[in-house]
């Protein structure tokens, strides 16, 4: 098992070296500096010495690079390509003696063959002559590494970068004492009469303890039980990784490794990606099927939009209801100035729309500039458009009344159940009115072939409510909310000619200004 | 059906890695040297920033994660200067940087002149238990929270705070043991924390564009507010009018005196009593 044993040389060197650096006996020159750069398609060492020195290593789209020579070639993910991003998996948690103790070990791996060796061979050559060559012993002492399997090393120090930046945090600061034991990809147990003497490593596994472990216990994606009886002398340094039972003793610290952020990344990343893709699923859905079930789409495009426009009405009706309930008199005053004068009230919507934007803003400067106004004018920015909102729903509502009652005297089929005298019903028959065009647009988009005269009902229906809205909006500026009764005082006459729907003769109260009258 | 479903997330949790952007990942670190003052200068344009003290006998260490696309890391030392961070290497639109980060842990001790420049960037910067001599940190468009922790071992004449459009928050102030500090805020909302220890009478410059100044004063510290303003409103609980500035009741007790000059032009400015 090459593999197996290579991860476990740099396993146990990596992480002694890491753990107790007093350990390392080392004559090798000094890192002063040290950069390890890790993207898909490079990996490179750039080492700087006590004097000036530097050696950079890189492997680079395909080519292995020691000081800028060429020195081979490399596939990404290949033997030789595994095993420096493995080395350079360990350069990342070192420094000093112990980056320099654990490069200077490293030696060309068993498993790589022909140029694959050679070029692993002129790299441990380079860092031997830069390192100078002398001997390094590093005491990994009594430790021991399991692997749950044998790959499960290499593709921790080498898929994943952020179980090692996990294992990073989780081993700063580890007591010193050594590894005794180092367990990757499977459980580890630690019976009730069992005790390990330095600090417990679990990575990707689940740590159950019931004896007695003299140091840290450090656990990277996995849980950890701490039975009666049980005791860790050290801290107990979570990565990831959830502390499921702690009857035991904890003489130091229960520490959580914050995750990294780029966890965080990957899954906004996968969340956006899995929202594209629902989207292009619905679009597919959408545009694309079978063509035989192109009618039966129509049909049901043109269906679902009939019975959205009622819902519509429906809808409206409620909010109509509600409106009438409790300002009924006012919709009363805007319906009868949107009857009496539609050009002004269109005229005036059509600047009051125009002038919203100016006023917001004007308002809202105003308010500021008052200083006292200052708490107004956070209320005034959300409430004057929602104001406005309001303005042009409750005059489209109105202007909807007066178009059922006009339909109410129109004697048009199917207007018979609009009766004047209540105003709701009233004003529901004038919505279905409003919105007629567009119920008939989605019946005619039904058939084949009818687009065109389905686009201008469209359109239609579009003019018609802009201009309803306009009204109705203007209306409302002009009885200032219903408030004002300019064009709907009260007239006998009036009231007598529609109530007994006769005429008498032409007879005018001078205190109501028609259209275009001096308002 | 399972095992389908879960070879589906399998699959999707995969594929968002070979359409990211062409992501890095850079550790750099230096020995210390010496115990010389240091001027150390960071520039990072976006993503996430964090800055924080260490004692592992480096001068600093750095991880970054960065798009290689469109940035280049950037570790210089010569003569006790440190310059680093990341630096485009597209002109004009910048866009955004996310999943970059930068991770920078400066050696505790070390007589250093800070200078820190970051842009649209969530930085979390604590300088607790760094030996200040100076600070300058000028941020962008950021939400940005700098603590100092811990007191700073030496002192400084200055310490300069630019923040563009931001939510900044600082915090223990008084640990920097500056003679000076000036904050130069444009839009956004400001939170400045006077806590911390206090080993000097301080002057706190603001100058202040739009935007919402909170200061939390701890009961026990003097506080002299000194205001030019146009339409800025205050709150000044717990302050009295002296004449033409604002002081709190203590002002003549306080063993500790922090006056503030502050220049504001559209706002509020509330000031907070906490406890030490």
């Amino acid at each position: 098992m090459p593999v197996s044993r290579l991860a476990n040389v740099l396993l146990a060197l990596g992480l002694a070296a890491s753990v107790a650096p007093a350990a390392l006996h080392a004559q090798l020159r000094e890192v002063v500096s040290k950069s390890v750069s890790v993207g898909r398609s490079e990996a490179s060492l750039a080492l700087e010495f006590q004097g000036g020195d530097r050696l950079e290593i890189d492997f680079e789209s395909g080519s292995v690079r020691i000081d800028d020579e060429s020195v081979g070639a490399y596939d990404i993910g290949d033997p030789l390509d595994a095993s420096w991003r493995s080395l350079l998996g360990q350069a990342v948690a070192l420094d000093d003696g112990a980056l320099a103790a654990a490069l200077a070990d490293w030696t060309v791996p068993a498993e790589l063959t022909g140029s694959d060796a050679e070029v692993a061979g002129a790299i441990d050559q380079a860092l031997e002559r830069s390192l100078r060559g002398t001997q390094v012993q590093a005491q990994v002492g009594d430790a021991s590494v399991s692997l749950g399997d044998p790959g499960s090393l290499l593709r921790l120090l080498l898929g994943d970068r952020e179980t090692l930046r996990l294992l990073d945090d989780a081993l700063d600061g580890l007591v010193e004492g050594g590894i005794e034991r180092v367990v990757i990809s499977e459980d580890a147990v630690v019976g009730a009469d069992e005790v390990i003497e330095g600090n417990l490593i679990v990575i990707d596994g689940n740590a159950r303890i019931e004896g007695e472990v003299e140091g840290d216990v450090v656990v990277v994606g996995g849980t950890l039980e701490l039975l009666e009886g049980s005791s860790v002398s050290g801290d107990v340094r979570l990565a990831d990784a959830t502390l499921e039972r702690n009857l035991g003793d904890v003489d130091g610290d229960v520490v959580n490794v914050e995750d990294g952020v780029q966890v965080d990344v990957d899954d906004d990343v996968r969340r956006e990606l899995r929202e594209e893709i629902r989207r292009e699923l619905r679009d597919e859905m959408r545009d694309e099927g079978p063509a035989f079930l192109a009618p039966f789409r129509s049909l049901a495009d043109g269906v679902g939009g009939v019975l959205g426009h009622l819902v519509s009405v429906l809808v409206l009706g409620l909010v109509g209801a509600a409106v009438i309930a409790f300002a009924g008199e006012k919709v009363d005053v805007i319906a009868e100035t949107a009857r009496r004068a539609p050009g002004r009230s269109a005229a005036v919507g059509m600047a009051g729309a125009i002038l919203l934007l100016p006023a917001w803003i004007v308002g809202f400067v105003a308010l500021v500039v008052s200083i006292v106004g200052i708490p107004v004018a956070i209320a005034w920015l959300p409430a004057f458009p929602i104001a406005a909102c309001v303005a042009a729903l409750v005059g489209y509502l109105a202007v909807a009344r007066n178009a059922g009652e006009w339909m109410a005297d129109s004697n048009l089929p199917w207007t018979h159940w609009i009766r004047k005298s209540n105003s709701l019903i009233t004003m529901v028959g004038g919505l279905l009115g409003l919105s007629i065009l567009f119920v008939v647009g989605h019946v005619v988009s039904i058939a084949p072939f009818l687009g065109f005269l389905n686009g201008l009902l469209m359109v239609a229906g579009i003019v018609i409510t802009v201009v309803a809205i306009q009204i109705g909006f203007g209306a409302v500026i002009i009885t200032r909310g219903g408030r004002r009764r300019e064009y709907a005082r009260y007239s006998a006459d009036e009231a007598w000619e529609a109530a007994m729907n006769v005429d008498m003769g032409g007879v005018e109260d001078s205190a109501q200004p028609k259209e275009g009258g001096n308002a | 059906m399972r095992k389908g479903l879960i070879t589906s997330l399998v699959v999707a949790a995969a594929v968002p890695t070979a359409s990211a952007a062409q992501m890095r990942t850079v550790t750099m670190s230096r020995q210390l040297e010496d115990q010389e003052p240091v001027r150390v200068s960071v520039e990072y344009g976006a993503g996430r920033f964090g800055v924080r003290a260490m004692d592992t006998g480096l001068l600093y260490r750095m991880s970054l994660v960065y798009d290689e696309d469109r940035y280049e890391p950037v570790a210089e030392y010569s003569d006790h200067r440190l310059d680093v961070g990341v630096e485009s290497i597209r002109n004009g639109f910048r866009g955004n940087s996310e999943g970059g980060r930068l991770d920078l842990e400066l050696a505790r001790g070390v007589p250093m002149d800070l200078d820190l420049e970051f842009g649209a960037v969530r930085a979390d910067v604590d300088l607790g238990g760094l030996a200040l001599t100076g600070l300058d940190l000028s941020t962008g468009a950021s939400e940005s929270i700098i603590d100092v922790s811990e007191p700073n071992e030496t002192s400084m004449d200055l310490a300069r705070f630019e923040v563009g459009a931001a939510d900044f928050t600082a915090r223990r102030l008084g640990n920097l043991n500056a003679e000076r500090i000036e904050v130069d805020a444009g839009v956004g909302s400001l939170t400045l924390g006077l806590d911390g220890e206090w080993n000097r009478d301080t002057r706190l410059g603001i100058d202040m564009g739009l935007g919402a100044l909170e200061l939390r004063v701890p009961e026990g510290l003097g506080l002299q507010l000194r205001k030019d303003s146009f339409l800025t409103s205050l709150d000044s609980e717990g302050l009295v009018k002296r004449g033409e500035v604002y002081q709190s009741l203590n002002w003549d007790q306080a063993a500790r005196k922090v006056i503030v000059d502050l220049d504001a032009a559209f706002g509020s400015v509330k000031v907070v009593w906490v406890r030490p």
